[in-house]
């Protein structure tokens, strides 16, 4: 079977779980705090997370051409359906933008200009972290992401149409296309994470973080590669993918699970020696009162897939492989729920009057929700931040539900297996 | 080879593919194979061949694991009993600090205990002299060997016939 068929029950199953979701988002909307800090966290976390895999996945093709690999091209239709999202996620992160623009939303320190002004740091700033770079930013820059995919995945179903024989065309515009994104990619990706996940502790200084959060989308793209290919290999598609595939995506998890613990590290280790206030303040906030999340984060996703797939057969074993992607999955979600909630929370109480030196406006509104729980101590479980809830997880069922959704959307669209990919010959092939 | 004064009767292959095909049919024959040398790797021998997975990983994790503990506690002991220094207005028991020699140990111990395991186990080092069979299989030929005393000459060299070696040899080693 080489074409994909999306069934009506696979399509109403994932629909009622989107619909999960919007309930879900609907209930956090209601039950909120004045700024609805936690709705727009939860749109934030979840849009971002997605987005960046997709964005990983092009990342990863154009790496794949440009370094010749031609182990993956069985399956390369995965990560340009992956690919895909991006158009989706664009849509969610420039909805996100205009709110942000017209200050539909606090979620960010720096757009208050009346304490952009007053605060020596956030004026310092000020020249990249505003609402122009913020939405203007998004649309420039992701557009160009969107613009490489396009191009990218169009050579390549061109391929299957008119690339038989030695009509290698289409490959070498691809490596064109591949060789230019790989350095967009790498700078504007870093852009893209200070504006929108960095900023939202607006007073602190790191040079490593943008590298961390991208390994750790890069990890999640690899992991739920492998849960789709386990899905697609159990309902009789891609019988030529192989343990042999399987072992060097799991290799892949495996080595870039210790590149994101040695990031995480790195920025960690630094930070905690130099001891200056403007970087130390990130992780005092998280270690003082996010503990579970900051030492569960390590255990997830250093210490179970380190020492899981350290043999060499559960690498092979597509039970052991599949419950380590699992487990990273949702590992790598908490990441970016701590990278996110305590910065956002923390603008949200300064906003709200229950900061150190917030303001006035809306300190009354703020009868129930966040503001309230936190104001009566810094330490007090909050909802929906300190961890989360159940709001949260159905948030984010509907977002993987709809992820999977336009992922499989675009893996019926297209033969499978490409046809006339040069390199498909060594992928079939392919032994470790 | 560990063994002395074996007697081996030994072919000579040109091209991998064909010695993989020979492997094959020894195999449908019931020779006993003794070892098989190749210039590089061939993908695919090791199963034909019966050969089990190398333990030497399980040696690294051992070697690596003792180097976690060695330099963590000997820094633990060193900077909280020995000689105890404040560096930086931090704890003496500073874990983080402690982390990245940590790891270099661990690769350091996994590195150098695997190559002396290896080295032991192959008999190789420093002055040892090791039996080979021909020069050229280090260069651009695929050898299968038998042991004299474990098969009958005859079936072995129709089958070296048979199969397409390019030269059979005995030699004693």
């Amino acid at each position: 079977m080489n074409q994909f068929v999306f069934k009506s029950t696979a399509k109403t199953f994932l629909i009622s779980f989107m619909i999960l979701g919007i309930l879900c988002m609907g209930l956090t909307w209601l039950s909120d705090d004045a700024l609805h800090t936690r709705f727009w966290t939860n749109l934030l976390h979840n849009s971002v997370f997605f987005t960046g895999i997709s964005l990983m996945a092009t990342f990863f093709i154009a790496v794949c051409i440009t370094s010749y690999a031609g182990w993956h091209t069985q399956f390369k239709r995965v990560w340009e359906a992956f690919g895909s999202f991006i158009y989706v996620g664009l849509g969610l992160m420039l909805f996100i933008g205009i709110a942000t623009y017209f200050h539909m939303n606090h979620l960010y320190h720096w757009t208050d200009e009346a304490d952009v002004a007053t605060d020596a740091v956030l004026s310092g700033k000020a020249g990249f972290l505003n609402k122009n770079w913020y939405l203007f930013g998004t649309i420039i820059i992701g557009g160009t992401w969107a613009f490489f995919y396009n191009r990218l995945r169009a050579l390549s179903k061109a391929e299957d149409e008119d690339g038989a024989g030695v009509n290698f065309s289409m490959h070498r515009k691809m490596r064109v296309y591949a060789a230019i994104f790989l350095p967009i990619v790498g700078f504007t990706s870093a852009a893209m994470i200070w504006l929108w996940i960095m900023s939202l502790d607006a007073h602190w200084y790191s040079t490593m973080f943008a590298w961390y959060s991208a390994a750790s989308w890069f990890v999640t793209m690899i992991a739920l590669t492998i849960l789709i290919l386990l899905y697609l290999k159990g309902n009789g598609y891609y019988d030529n993918v192989s343990q042999e595939h399987i072992h060097d995506i799991g290799k892949f998890l495996f080595a870039f699970s210790i590149f994101w613990t040695y990031l995480w590290f790195s920025q960690f280790m630094l930070i905690w020696y130099a001891n200056i206030g403007e970087e130390t303040i990130y992780f005092r906030e998280r270690y003082d009162k996010y503990p579970v999340l900051f030492f569960g984060n390590l255990i997830i996703n250093f210490l179970i897939p380190f020492f899981v797939l350290l043999r060499n057969d559960t690498k092979r074993k597509f039970g052991s492989v599949g419950f380590v992607a699992g487990v990273v999955v949702i590992g790598h979600w908490l990441d970016f729920f701590l990278m996110i909630k305590p910065g956002a929370l923390h603008t949200a109480h300064t906003a709200l009057g229950n900061g150190d030196h917030g303001h006035t406006e809306g300190a009354h509104e703020a009868a129930h929700g966040v503001a309230d729980a936190a104001a009566h101590g810094a330490s007090e479980f909050v909802s929906g931040f300190t961890l989360p809830g159940f709001l949260e997880l159905g948030t984010f069922l509907g977002f993987l539900a709809l992820f999977i959704f336009v992922t499989f959307n675009s893996l019926s669209k297209a033969s499978l297996v490409p046809k006339n990919d040069p390199y498909l010959g060594e992928s079939l092939h392919h032994h470790v | 080879m560990a063994h002395k004064n074996m007697h081996v009767v030994y072919g000579l292959y040109d091209d991998e593919v064909i010695m993989m095909d020979a492997v094959k049919q020894a195999n449908k024959e019931h020779l006993d194979i003794m070892d098989v040398y190749s210039p590089f790797p061939v993908h695919g021998l090791d199963p034909l061949l019966g050969l089990e997975e190398s333990r030497l990983h399980i040696a690294g994790f051992i070697f690596g694991a003792m180097g976690t503990l060695t330099a963590f506690l000997g820094m633990t002991w060193i900077f909280t009993k020995d000689w105890p220094i404040i560096f930086g207005g931090k704890p003496y028991w500073s874990v983080p600090a402690f982390i990245p020699i940590t790891f270099e140990l661990t690769v350091l111990f996994a590195a150098i205990g695997m190559v002396v395991t290896f080295y032991t186990i192959c008999g190789l080092g420093p002055g040892v002299t090791n039996p080979y069979l021909d020069d050229r299989i280090t260069d651009d030929k695929f050898c299968i060997a038998f042991d004299k005393s474990n098969v009958d000459v005859s079936a072995v060299e129709s089958f070296f016939a048979s199969t397409g070696a390019s030269e059979v040899n005995q030699k004693t080693i």
